[in-house]
């Protein structure tokens, strides 16, 4: 039954693929229809003009991304389609209870390798590997950080296949970004578009900054009252500034930078105008190995000498904890459902994609095999960079992975390429909506008492016609993500 | 508060209240040009001098170019080898407010950012060219505003009190550079009385202190009363001792006096010093040693900001970039 209404009156899913918003057969998915009808009450022409409207606005708030390759630091807004994402309240239950086990598996596996190493006597999942990753830090052996907890900040990617059963494609636990575009996001979304956000019952976002302070404070190693925490970023010409300076604001945090921290008694303090002030909670935005030359880096002048000793001391929280990334490597992934079962005697509530792991023989010759059905992916990349798209590559990039792989087999993995789900997304140039593809990434807190998971999260799209890749730095834009409430039974 | 972090605070001020104030004086400048019938150098030059920027624009526009009021405008408003030209001053207070948002009120970064983004648009370009007046009123109320936008919706802690610290200063700073700059033109100019009421009226303006004068002087316009009015007049605003008064009064607020262990002494001192050196020169006032007057506020208003970016600043650490203090 197609819809009655006008702006979704020619809308078309693709063959093969599920849509979000839509059945194969062009009728609103029934969760959505209420918030469907509202939105589709609009002609194109009006809906084009509400879009202006959601751009101007996020340019005038300055809500942008600089961009790295420009040393003026250029800002940039991330795209913005105004085609909300939606998700019903009986699938987001469900995705809610398979994060917090997910992380919760993931902070039990990364205190274990920092610590006793049980899982490898046990061999649920290979010692060589996952000692063998980039992230993992053996200096920090043995550091058990204060409050116990060390993924306070997850970002976990989903996409969602032609069966609809959402499946984890990545896991972010050093620094995940893109929260603050969920924020900003729904308020362009409440502000253009009041009475569909109303008709959807949608969840409120906008309590993230008070639970992420108060995530931080509780692993304080002060009373959180007392505590005095701070978000630590690169500077105003790193690619998230505008995210950093957005969390600190909202949690009414001060934002700093290295040069503003020193360390003295292996405490760690600020300078200010009225003299040094100890801090004790940093969420830090910096890459790790930027963090303290005396452990990472001997070379580098960023920084905060010490600040490693302070922590290890447990005088100063760092969130998220250094060490993390060898729990989302790349490589490490294909073992999370062992360790989900290693750790909690679970079944795994969230499914993720099967994955060659080009470092085991077997797995290796079927990889070299079938290059052009797969997607390989170097395990120390990110953004979408040193991927191989089989399907869609050149007979010289195929050829150029068998050698890449073949002489480096740990530094990559391979998936089946993923027919990833559609939402209607705005077309500017033709002045309807068409199906683009889209992921998802929820975010994870992580406090002393537990995993909390914000009902909304960053739904990225691939703007480009036909194009799978939704990273803002290659044609990728976002789209508010609606989790609505559960129906009154 | 962080010390970079006051740092940006008060750059953001004097930014934005430079940008305000080239915008005056660059609309008053027109007006005056157009009625008093002088030689265009006469009228132009002084503003180059007041920005500081007479050698470089010299350099770059040749000794001529102050005769043509179009170029002096460009040069002021638009050019980007001008750090003190409204353009780059908008760029500047916007950069120093980007570094800062947490600290900025939303509405203040909202506000900010819409007015930088329109100066560097083509529209502003269009209404420079068709619409002078407006786009000189505009960037003027623009600036106004933010600063009441500031004061009515941030708290009134150390962030808003090195804002308008920033701004105090470079305000003192700059009525004393206009006045000193067009009183020296003024006498060179030689000119008959009607002119020089006319002159005397301008400058008032470029100080936006035509109306407050009128109120407190029914209309008595004579240079000694005038200049008078600019520096001492405890009740105008933009007088350089009400400035100074002012941005001690909050620099006391950041820096309670009674706290001796506090870093800022000196800048306290200093600051506090001149206000009270402006005052005591009342007395005795002679137009004749105006000039020495000005020029002494002038040189220890910059010096008062060296010292409190080495005291409150942190101007020994990665920040101390913002050397375009004038």
């Amino acid at each position: 039954m197609p819809t009655s209404s006008s702006l979704f009156a020619d809308y078309r899913t693709l063959p093969g693929t599920w849509d979000e918003l839509f059945t194969e057969k062009g009728a609103p998915r029934p969760a959505f229809r209420k918030a469907i009808d509202a939105i589709g009450a609009r002609s194109g022409a009006e809906f084009a003009t509400c879009q202006a409207l959601a751009e101007r606005a996020l340019l005038n708030q300055g809500v942008t991304f600089s961009v790295y390759t420009d040393q003026r630091g250029t800002e940039k807004i991330f795209p913005f389609c105004l085609v909300p994402r939606m998700i019903s309240g009986e699938d987001w239950a469900h995705l809610e209870r398979g994060l917090a086990q997910r992380v919760t598996a993931l902070e039990r596996f990364l205190d274990d390798i920092y610590g006793e190493q049980l899982i490898f006597r046990d061999r649920a999942v290979p010692a060589d590997l996952v000692l063998a990753s980039k992230n993992w830090f053996p200096q920090l052996r043995g550091v058990r950080p204060h409050g116990g907890v060390r993924i306070h900040i997850a970002g976990i990617d989903l996409v969602r296949g032609p069966d609809g059963v959402f499946r984890v494609l990545e896991d972010n636990l050093r620094t995940p970004s893109g929260v603050s575009y969920v924020l900003e996001n729904r308020i362009i979304s409440k502000r253009v578009l009041p009475e569909c956000v109303d008709a959807a019952r949608v969840q409120p976002v906008d309590l993230y900054p008070s639970r992420l302070a108060d995530a931080l404070r509780s692993v304080s190693p002060v009373d959180p009252s007392e505590t005095n925490a701070v978000v630590l970023t690169p500077g105003p010409y790193n690619s998230a500034y505008f995210e950093h300076s957005f969390l600190a604001r909202t949690m009414g945090l001060e934002l700093v930078q290295a040069a503003d921290l020193f360390v003295e008694r292996d405490q760690v303090h600020c300078r200010t105008t009225r003299g040094p002030r100890r801090v004790h909670v940093i969420y830090r935005r910096t890459d790790e190995t930027f963090l303290d030359p005396e452990v990472f880096r001997p070379e580098s002048l960023l920084g905060v000498p010490g600040i490693m000793r302070a922590w290890a001391k447990g005088n100063v929280t760092l969130a998220n904890a250094p060490g993390n990334g060898v729990a989302d490597d790349k490589a490490v992934y294909p073992f999370v459902p062992d360790i989900v079962r290693y750790y909690l005697g679970e079944e795994p509530l969230l499914e993720q994609l099967p994955t060659w792991v080009c470092a085991r023989d077997e797995d290796r010759a079927f990889v070299l095999e079938h290059l052009p059905e797969l997607v390989v992916k170097a395990v120390d990349e990110a953004g979408g960079y040193g991927m191989l798209m089989g399907p869609q590559a050149s007979a010289a990039e195929i050829e150029e992975f068998r050698r890449r792989v073949a002489a480096e087999p740990r530094k990559y993995i391979a998936q089946r390429r993923l027919e990833l789900s559609t939402c209607p997304t705005w077309v500017e140039s033709r002045g309807r909506p068409e199906a683009r593809r889209v992921d998802l990434r929820p975010y994870v807190l992580n406090g002393r008492d537990g995993p909390w998971v914000l009902p909304g999260g960053l739904t990225r799209v691939a703007l480009v016609e036909g194009s799978y890749v939704v990273n803002s730095s290659q044609g990728g834009g976002s789209k508010d993500t609606w989790v609505l409430k559960p129906e009154a039974r | 508060m962080i010390s970079r972090v006051a740092d940006h605070c008060f750059w953001l001020g004097r930014y934005l209240e430079r940008a305000e104030s080239t915008a005056r004086v660059l609309g008053v400048t027109r007006n005056l040009a157009l009625d008093a019938g002088l030689n265009p150098r006469h009228v132009w030059l002084p503003v180059i001098i007041v920005a500081g920027e007479e050698h470089r624009f010299q350099a770059r526009l040749g000794a001529g170019a102050a005769d043509d009021g179009e170029r002096v405008q460009e040069y002021l408003t638009w050019e980007d080898d001008n750090p003190c030209s409204i353009q780059r001053s908008l760029a500047a207070a916007r950069d120093n407010a980007r570094s800062i948002r947490e600290v900025v009120s939303l509405e203040t970064w909202e506000a900010l950012n819409a007015l930088y983004l329109w100066a560097g648009s083509p529209r502003a370009r269009a209404e420079w060219r068709d619409d002078r007046h407006s786009f000189y009123r505009r960037i003027r109320t623009s600036a106004q505003s933010l600063q009441g936008i500031v004061r009515g919706t941030m708290l009134h802690d150390d962030a808003l009190h090195f804002i308008f610290l920033g701004v105090l200063l470079e305000r003192a700073g700059q009525t004393a550079r206009i006045l000193d700059v067009h009183h020296h033109a003024f006498r060179a100019i030689g000119a008959h009385d009607v002119i020089e009421t006319a002159l005397w009226l301008a400058l008032l303006r470029a100080c936006s202190g035509f109306e407050p004068f009128m109120k407190l002087h029914r209309g008595r316009v004579s240079p000694d009363v005038v200049a008078r009015f600019l520096v001492f007049e405890p009740l105008f605003p933009r007088s350089v001792r009400f400035s100074l008064r002012a941005a001690a009064a909050r620099l006391e607020l950041i820096r309670p006096p009674a706290d001796a262990e506090l870093p800022g002494r000196e800048t306290y001192e200093r600051l506090r010093g001149l206000a009270m050196w402006v005052g005591s020169r009342q007395k005795d006032f002679d137009t004749a040693g105006l000039h020495e007057v000005l020029t002494h506020v002038v040189d220890e208003t910059s010096e008062i900001a060296g010292v409190m970016g080495r005291e409150l600043l942190g101007d020994a650490g990665a920040v101390a970039t913002q050397a375009q203090a004038q």
